[in-house]
């Protein structure tokens, strides 16, 4: 009769420190650490790292501990009119956000986690605390780790401090609907708007369903592009729960697909179900999709990886 | 420094005739960029056509160790494209086609070498664009600009290059080729096009960009406010930032430049002024009237005496002219100047604005501001006359000290110029050892033999004259004038 493996240990530092006091320990006993999910010998949780340190209204940004939650981010920015761009579903921490290259349907307009990053502090497997990048919106003074790290899924290093681009909160915000009769009139509809003078701050595809545009800005500006949409594609308003909704699918959602925006037809005939982001060309879809990944890039990424943490710590 | 006899036949077999330049007039074209006051001879200059031409030069380089730098159209400003000893340069510029327009997904595939113009002149005729815009845009290459993460004025609303990249064909330092990205976004696995955009060089050489281009906004409106002093003009740009207004551009000017400005292309600037700023508003029609309300509101409560809208589109051309125009124009008011670099939280304009004022006056140097001011991007041109001994190094030291300001206000060492050389041995005032250490990781698994570019970027005892250890002292700490962060 073999023995059940050993249950994971778990460790919640509070501290920089006491992550790198972790990772050191694990490092030295021969055990692998996964962060905020199963799978290591030893499981890191951030949710002792949720300090706002440093916000500055004045120049839109915000310094933060990874692992503080969208909302309560939110309930912060929100008291000076601002927000950070990131609507994807089900309340991340901002961590999470960056490791898995999490977005909503705001993607569109304000891009994703590595377009709001502006530095980051990681942990490296060995301890070492290492800085890139700094606060302000503009900056090539050295290699951009805070951007490499998006999609890293907790494999290069503890994403322990994330500075990140704030946006104004927009006055007004309105959606509109286009019920579609198939992908071609999905994909006829994305590229009117896309090749429209429309500024919406989502294009999205609910396959099958509808293509869902939201407006955002002031009042006025927001009012004359539902016009405009209404008279282009035949939108008529619908309530924000369309956005709730597509969320709770991109949540169940267990695969995703980059796509060229143009093969959007395609991409439809291809799934009966998705949450499409038409203008990114980057899909949510139920069933897993294989790694499309060349070859050399997973090389790449494997050196990259044994650079910075060569005794494979990270799980 | 002759190269080894088995590598130049390599080179030889790999390219036409005419792609090989060593002689010595035609190899001084290449000795520097646009930061002329660093200098270094090429081995051999080699132009290739096409990615696998590219690849067999650098798996030679790789096979016999030589160094290699990547060039474009040279225009970089802190000698990103310096060469290095014993190593040859790889010219790009004549790889510069237009490979596919995919209006259908927003892309237009393009060579390293097209010009960053050539790009929206590509897609123009369909109401696209290409959205960032360095200054040097009319010569300045695609290659280049991934290089150095270029931004422009532009690019306080819609972003710079990395963020319009979204796939790229790579030569590996060791010569193999990996697609990263490509049409569509988010795709799995880490962002290496984050890393590789404005990696200067050093992580491979791009042979094809996949770029979003842009739709042209329904409206774009630009407004010229003059100020009586720049540090009006500063509160204004943070006052526009606070109201939540996200313009296309802020930029500003000062006295000394509006002057050189003018002189240079008549741009119909207010006179008499301490400060402009244009700014520029683009978007849906009606958010660009209601912002432009509010703009105007703001600079007037903040001093601005003449405020006046670009009548059409010659008018603005006109104004965009004169902005884009002052770094040469600065010619005209100063025999040579010194052009740095930095970058402030917006919130510190003013604050920085007056300790370049104050060194101004120590150093009885005049500086000029030009700069990318709505998103704290300062481009201060400290003037000095070369035939007066110990001015240059004199405008040198300013240079310093406002970056040493630059970044004593939470701010950085470059916003869009590049460490290159000229600033590889600053890298310490913003980083500490693990943090490089970090990035030099990074590197090696990009380049384990560090042929790509080497000596940029990163300080190095070489370069940098200090042996390596646990700590080293830039010269600024050991002149007391600052501390690590």
């Amino acid at each position: 009769m073999s023995a059940a493996p050993p249950a994971p240990a778990s460790v919640r530092p509070g501290t920089l420190e006491e992550a790198a006091g972790a990772l050191r320990a694990a490092g030295a006993a021969g055990r692998t650490v996964s962060i905020g999910r199963d799978g290591g010998d030893v499981i890191l949780s951030t949710a002792g790292l949720t300090r706002i340190l440093e916000h500055e209204p004045g120049d839109l940004i915000v310094i933060v501990e990874a692992g503080i939650r969208l909302s309560a981010l939110d309930a912060q920015l929100a008291a000076h009119g601002q927000l950070l761009a990131l609507d994807p579903p089900g309340d991340p921490t901002v961590g999470a956000c960056l490791a898995a290259n999490l977005s909503g349907p705001r993607r569109h307009r304000y891009g994703a986690p590595r377009d709001l990053v502006l530095g980051a502090t990681l942990v490296l497997a060995d301890g070492t605390v290492a800085s890139s990048g700094g606060k302000v919106v503009k900056n090539v003074a050295g290699f951009d780790l805070a951007k490499l790290v998006c999609g890293s899924e907790g494999r290069l290093g503890l994403i322990a401090r994330v500075c990140l681009r704030l946006h104004p909160r927009p006055a007004a915000a309105r959606t509109v609907v286009v019920p579609l009769q198939d992908s071609a009139h999905a994909a006829c509809l994305a590229s009117a708007v896309l090749r429209s003078t429309l500024a919406p701050s989502a294009v999205d595809v609910h396959w099958p369903g509808r293509l869902a545009l939201l407006f955002e800005g002031s009042a006025r500006a927001v009012a004359d592009q539902v016009a405009t949409a209404g008279a282009l594609l035949g939108a008529v308003e619908a309530g924000s729960d369309v956005w709730s909704e597509a969320g709770g699918r991109q949540l169940a959602a267990r695969g995703r697909v980059s796509f060229a925006p143009g093969e959007l037809a395609a991409l439809l005939d291809a799934w009966p179900r998705a949450v499409v982001r038409a203008g990114a060309g980057a899909a949510y879809v139920p069933d897993p999709v294989a790694d499309a990944r060349p070859a050399g890039v997973r090389v790449l990424e494997e050196r990259i990886r044994e650079q910075l943490d060569p005794q494979g710590v990270f799980a | 420094m002759s190269l080894p006899r088995d590598f130049v036949r390599a080179i030889e077999a790999a390219l036409p005739g005419d792609a090989i330049i060593r002689e010595r007039e035609q190899l001084l074209t290449y000795e520097c960029d646009g930061l002329t006051g660093h200098r270094a001879l090429p081995s051999l200059v080699v132009l290739p056509q096409g990615t696998a031409q590219v690849q067999a030069v650098v798996r030679a380089c790789a096979a016999h160790g030589i160094p290699f730098v990547a060039r474009g159209a040279g225009t970089g400003l802190s000698g990103g494209a310096l060469p290095v000893a014993g190593g040859i340069v790889i010219s790009l510029t004549r790889m510069k086609r237009v490979l596919e327009i995919d209006w259908a997904s927003g892309r237009i595939v393009v060579e390293p070498g097209i010009t960053n113009l050539a790009v929206t002149e590509a897609v123009a005729a369909e109401g696209f664009y290409y959205a960032p815009d360095p200054s040097s845009q009319q010569v300045c290459t695609i290659g280049g600009n991934v290089a150095e993460n270029s931004g422009g004025a532009h690019c306080l609303k819609h972003g710079v290059t990395v963020n319009h990249v979204t796939g790229l064909e790579l030569v590996l330092p060791d010569g193999e080729l990996v697609e990263l990205g490509g049409k569509g976004l988010d795709p799995a696995g880490l962002d290496l096009l984050g890393v590789v955009v404005g990696s200067e060089g050093t992580l491979g050489i791009a042979t094809r960009v996949t770029l979003r281009i842009l739709r042209r906004p329904e409206a774009v409106l630009t407004l010229l406010a003059g100020f009586p002093t720049t540090e009006a003009a500063g509160r204004a740009v943070s006052d526009v930032i606070a109201a939540g207004i996200l313009p296309s551009a802020i930029e500003m000017m000062d006295a000394l430049t509006i002057e050189a400005a003018e002189a240079a292309v008549q741009a119909n600037y207010p006179a008499g002024v301490g400060a402009v700023l244009i700014v520029e508003l683009d978007g849906v029609a009606a958010q660009v009237e209601e912002d432009r309300a509010r703009v105007e509101e703001i600079c007037r409560a903040c001093g601005a005496g003449e405020l006046r809208a670009a009548a059409d589109e010659a008018d603005r051309a006109r104004l965009w002219r004169g902005r884009k125009a002052a770094f040469a124009a600065m010619g005209r008011v100063s025999p040579s100047y010194y052009v740095q670099d930095g970058v402030v939280p917006r919130t510190k304009l003013p604050l920085i604005l007056r300790r370049i004022a104050e060194l101004e006056a120590e150093y009885g140097l005049r500086v000029g501001n030009v700069f990318h001011a709505g998103d704290g991007n300062l481009h201060p041109l400290v003037c000095y006359d070369h035939r007066v001994p110990g001015e240059f190094e004199r405008a040198r030291e300013v240079a310093e000290k406002i970056l040493f300001a630059c970044v004593e206000a939470g701010g950085s060492i470059t916003g869009e110029h590049g460490v290159g050389v000229d600033k590889a041995c600053s890298m310490p005032l913003l980083f500490g050892e693990h943090d490089l250490a970090a990035m030099n990781r990074v590197r090696r698994a990009f380049d384990p033999a560090s042929l790509a570019n080497p000596g940029k970027v990163l300080p190095t005892p070489r370069l940098c004259g200090e042996v390596p250890g646990p700590y080293r002292a830039h010269p600024i700490e050991v002149a007391g004038l600052g501390e690590r962060l």
